[in-house]
């Protein structure tokens, strides 16, 4: 610049110092709220992965959150499951002692009530219900009891005693998130847990020349399943078997007619969707409202019964002095009883490594993403107080060279 | 003959000459300070000597030198730097006033902080989570209820601030606009009188100067150009057109624009005609209304309205602990009253158009199904994408399910799809890149093929006598199944504008918390107490590809939307640093040519001191002379 004019060194010191303090202003602020990001200007990618890194946190702390209520739901079933373990246990010990022959009618009289206690304490366990006061064992009725026990008098005995238990919950399974869209399902069916055997439900009419008239629906075990116009008993049985449900469908050969059979212990569910009649009309379930499992045809054969089956039956047959029937059926029942409870140890077993794993991988990544965020939006404090000294220093250097602009001019050699 | 007393005179001239030139010295030196002041400086010259060649010139030596006279007092300035000063300043202006809304559209957001509307809706999605896993309990209810109560706000407070912000744009248009008005009609006054005295043969040097800073002071309000050519008439052009031509000036009005929300749009008072600005604080203003705030409050709608449409969507078909069940939880307001969309939008008396914001399909597709078909799709699109706003989008027999909906929603049309719950194909309209279109509204599908039709089950038939367009009532006929009387594909009509501003939680959820939906129900009947799958399933909004706009999932959004206006906010302050030190580059090269230099000017002033006191002494000695003739020379 060839001239100087008076007002410029004054207009640039200004315009400098601004400039400078606005810098010292942005570092103290970056200093003491600990974050780079002021506005979003001052970094806008590494802001915007921070969004996803911080609700991504969130996602994760719940994921977390999650695993643990299943975590401590699955231990208070586990305990539920292994008191019921230990008192199939006992009652097989008993039917063992029952079928020795040596014992007086009098002495499986008392090993009967000791039966009747375990099926009373077994009817609790069923009817368990956790920390947050739901039903464990209820599919997703979770404020009902799952099991009822009807009780009356038995021929020979003298006391009330029950003499069946039903199943009032629902196999609906409850599931919740533990990974990003991976669920897991957090609930116990109790006529899954308390059975013994596997089901048959059989059908006692005609199915040869059976024909769908309308198009509608049935569910087994939860699973929907389509019917057509015109379907027949050969299509319905395919369908069935196709379906996915833990059942196998097939005619039997003597009536002709539509047997059900679960493939694992649990009890069968059968229902139409409302408009339709297909179970109905192949004489599977009955009419009217009934609601499943209460709601097979009373026509239909029904075999395959639960662990309170089981019991009730050792019972009544310990109290008969039975002695060949606790030999061959009763400690058949209860070694079925036993090994599907035990199944149902192992899967709870298996879902707690599953969640196991989840939660490590979780509680590991959470740090990790945090840490990762805060690479991005962080300062490094060393870098900043530097930046700050270093600052410091230029303006202090700046406002003394500023105070030398006051240079003495001609005036002063003016007399 | 030579006068005796012509030394005086000359002398005289000197005396008057270096007065002048310490009068502008001084003149400078107290105006060294002054805002746009450029120095002067007297020309000094000597006068016309004698004799000129006439008849009765004296026959003598020549010529005689008749002393020094002021020929002109001019300002020190550079014209040419004028011009780049007036470009730069109307730069750094509308980056000045476009970095200084877009920080307080960053503000808005509360990025990356806790209390930003991602954090509010984390922890709603979190509630529905809780929910999920104790659907029996009313307290997870209450933080449903109580969490989407604190989204709903955190959304409203949001659209409230931007809206707050488009309304101080518009304010300060509207006095930006009224300073423009009276600085045009301030120098065509000047014009006036600096032509007046320039008739006089003056040099307006100080009026000039003003003149200079009042358009300096223009510059920064709107992108102007100077013309000077001609010095009888003195232009300033804005976007080709006069301001200013010498005496008459061209001052701008606000007319409320009832396209555009009512806001004002800057139109010539003489033929009422829209101007457009592209610099200055003006072209800042504007765009920042029409553009960025606008872009910012509907990609804020966008968000609302496809959260409030996802999460009803589930939570109608679910069922609250008290078996109640088609409730929505956000109360959604329609466009128009009209279960068909259909609008009056000319305000005749006579339906003429179609509001419809969602359709479904009839039927389930799978995703990674091929189609087997090949056909064309019309999509609407703005009219900088494609021509006529319908975009043309071919589908082969090749592609799958999953393919088509990339393609049309990477395709820039106004509209997105996606597969809903059931496996239905969905489409939805965005907000519109026209000012003119309304948003969220569906205006335009068509199909010259099946897939639409047959396959998807949205549209009757193929062609463009089956399309759906928007600009007829009943447009809904064009829907697949759907009659007078039968309902067949599922439709929603458009939302009310702006669902940011009203977006509610449902007063009956809010008054009934029970009947906020955890569960699906099982064969017809009501879920069950415990089923916590209709609170998973909207849960899982949240982490999946739902469509909110152009972004594929709430993550995409919200870090879309922070990039956005982090990368402005950026921008805009680098270029306002950037003109800046352009502007004080040209402003300092100004300073150096027209600014005062004291010392420069003590100088100037002792020479001309000595030069009036050498012309004093002159006269004293032209004064001894007379005095040795006069009196001592004694006749």
């Amino acid at each position: 610049m060839d001239r100087i004019s008076t007002n410029l060194p004054n207009d640039n010191m200004q315009f400098f110092l601004r400039e400078r303090q606005k810098l010292m202003e942005q570092t103290q602020n970056q200093i003491a709220s600990q974050s780079r990001i002021q506005n979003l200007r001052d970094d806008p990618l590494a802001a915007s992965h921070a969004t996803r890194y911080r609700s991504y946190t969130a996602r994760l702390e719940r994921f977390s959150d999650n695993i643990q209520t299943v975590q401590e739901r699955n231990r208070i079933a586990e305990g539920y499951v292994q008191e019921a373990t230990d008192l199939l246990q006992r009652a097989r010990e008993l039917a063992v002692q029952g079928a020795h022959g040596t014992y007086a009618p009098e002495d499986l009289e008392h090993m009967a009530v000791e039966v009747e206690q375990i099926i009373e304490h077994m009817v609790e366990i069923a009817n368990a219900r956790g920390s947050d006061g739901t039903t464990i064992f209820a599919g997703d009725r979770s404020q009902q009891l799952p099991f009822r026990a009807l009780r009356g008098m038995r021929a020979g005995g003298e006391r009330e005693m029950v003499t069946e238990v039903q199943y009032r919950g629902t196999i609906n399974p409850q599931s919740a998130e533990i990974g990003e869209n991976s669920y897991i399902q957090t609930n116990f069916v109790g006529n899954q847990v308390f059975w013994a055997e596997n089901q048959q439900i059989q059908s006692r009419r005609d199915a040869g020349d059976y024909q769908v008239n309308q198009e509608g629906s049935f569910s087994i075990d939860g699973v929907e399943i389509q019917v057509r116009e015109g379907d027949n008993a050969y299509s319905i049985i395919q369908k069935i078997n196709q379906s996915g449900a833990p059942v196998r469908a097939r005619l039997d050969p003597v009536y002709n007619s539509m047997v059900v059979e679960s493939t694992s212990p649990h009890q069968v569910w059968m229902q139409d969707q409302p408009g339709s009649t297909v179970l109905e009309d192949l004489g599977l379930i009955g009419g009217g409202d009934g609601r499943a499992p209460e709601n097979i045809a009373p026509s239909a054969r029904r075999s395959g019964g639960s662990v309170f089956d089981a019991l009730i039956n050792l019972r009544d047959q310990l109290a008969s002095g039975d002695q060949e029937a606790i030999g061959s059926r009763g400690i058949q029942a209860m070694d079925q009883s036993l090994d599907n409870m035990l199944t149902t140890l192992g899967r709870i077993g298996a879902v707690n490594s599953r969640l196991e794993g989840a939660f490590e991988r979780t509680e590991m990544e959470i740090p990790e993403v945090i840490a990762q965020d805060s690479r991005n939006t962080d300062i490094d404090l060393a870098e900043a107080i530097m930046e700050l000294r270093e600052l410091e220093s230029t303006h202090r250097a700046a406002l003394g060279a500023s105070a030398r602009i006051m240079q003495p001019t001609l005036l002063d050699f003016l007399r | 003959m030579q006068s005796t007393f012509s030394g005086i005179e000359l002398g005289k001239r000197g005396i008057l000459a270096h007065q002048q030139a310490l009068q502008t010295t001084g003149h400078n030196l107290t105006n060294a300070s002054s805002e746009g002041y450029s120095r002067q400086r007297v020309q000094l010259q000597a006068t016309l000597p004698l004799y000129r060649p006439q008849l009765n010139r004296p026959e003598r030596a020549g010529q005689v030198g008749q002393g020094v006279e002021v020929s002109r007092i001019e300002r020190v300035r550079d014209e040419l730097l004028d011009g780049r000063i007036i470009t730069a300043s109307g730069d750094k202006s509308y980056w000045e006033t476009r970095d200084r809304y877009i920080l307080q559209m960053e503000q808005v957001y509360n990025e990356v902080g806790d209390s930003s509307v991602r954090n509010l809706m984390d922890r709603f999605w979190d509630g529905w989570q809780e929910l999920s896993l104790h659907p029996e309990q009313r307290a997870s209810r209450e933080a449903v209820l109580q969490r989407g109560g604190a989204l709903v706000e955190g959304i409203q407070l949001r659209f409230k601030n931007l809206d707050r912000i488009r309304d101080m744009v518009e304010q300060e248009i509207r006095g930006n606009v009224e300073q423009a008005n009276s600085l045009i009609r301030d120098i065509a006054d000047l014009n006036r009188e600096i032509t007046n005295v320039k008739a006089a043969g003056d040099q307006p040097n100080d009026l000039l100067d003003r003149r200079d800073l009042l358009v300096d002071r223009l510059s920064q309000h709107m992108d102007i150009t100077v013309d000077d050519r001609d010095p009888d008439e003195f232009s300033v052009y804005t976007a080709g057109f006069h301001i200013v031509q010498g005496r008459i000036a061209r001052p701008f009005d606000v007319e409320a624009n009832q396209q555009n929300e009512g806001f004002s749009d800057v139109t010539w008072r003489h033929n009422g005609e829209r101007v457009q600005f592209r610099g200055g604080n003006l072209g800042a203003l504007l765009e920042l209304r029409d553009e960025d705030l606008r872009t910012e409050i509907q990609e804020l709608d966008t968000m609302a309205v496809n959260v409030m449409d996802l999460v009803n969507e589930v939570h109608r078909d679910g069922y609250g602990i008290n078996g109640r069940t088609g409730e929505d939880f956000f109360t959604e307001y329609p466009a128009i009253l009209n279960a068909q969309g259909n609008y009056d939008r000319d305000q005749d008396g006579a339906v003429d158009s179609s509001y419809l914001f969602r359709v479904n399909g009839t039927n389930s597709l799978d995703l990674q199904a091929q189609i087997g078909l090949s056909g064309t799709m019309s999509l609407p699109a703005g009219s900088d994408i494609a021509d006529g706003g319908i975009l043309n989008l071919p589908y082969r027999a090749a592609d799958t399910v999953e393919d088509v909906i990339a393609r049309i929603n990477n395709s820039g049309a106004d509209v997105t799809a996606r597969l809903n719950r059931e496996g239905q194909l969905e489409f939805k309209g965005t907000t519109a890149r026209d000012r003119s279109q309304p948003d969220f509204v569906l205006r335009h599908l068509e199909d010259s093929g099946q897939f639409l039709t047959g396959y998807a089950g949205i549209l009757a038939e193929s062609g463009p006598e089956g399309a759906l367009r928007w600009d007829q009532p009943d447009a809904v006929l064009a829907l697949r199944g759907e009659t007078a009387t039968r309902q067949g594909a599922d439709f929603a009509v458009a939302p009310l504008m702006h669902p940011s501003g009203w977006m509610e939680v449902n007063p009956a959820v809010v008054r009934e918390p029970a009947s906020i939906a955890s569960s699906f129900s099982v064969a017809g009947a009501p879920g069950e107490t415990g089923d916590g799958r209709a609170a998973l399933e909207i849960a899982s909004i949240r982490n999946s590809a739902v469509g909110i706009g152009r972004a594929d999932t709430l993550d995409d959004y919200f870090a879309d939307t922070v990039a956005r206006i982090g990368l402005k906010g950026e921008e805009s302050e680098q270029a306002l640093n950037t003109s800046e030190r352009i502007l004080k580059d040209l402003s300092d090269l100004r300073q150096s040519i027209s600014g005062v230099n004291i010392d420069e000017e003590l100088a100037e002033m002792i020479k001309f001191q000595h030069g009036y006191q050498a012309a004093a002494r002159f006269i004293s000695n032209i004064d001894q002379m007379l005095d040795t003739i006069i009196n001592r020379m004694g006749v």
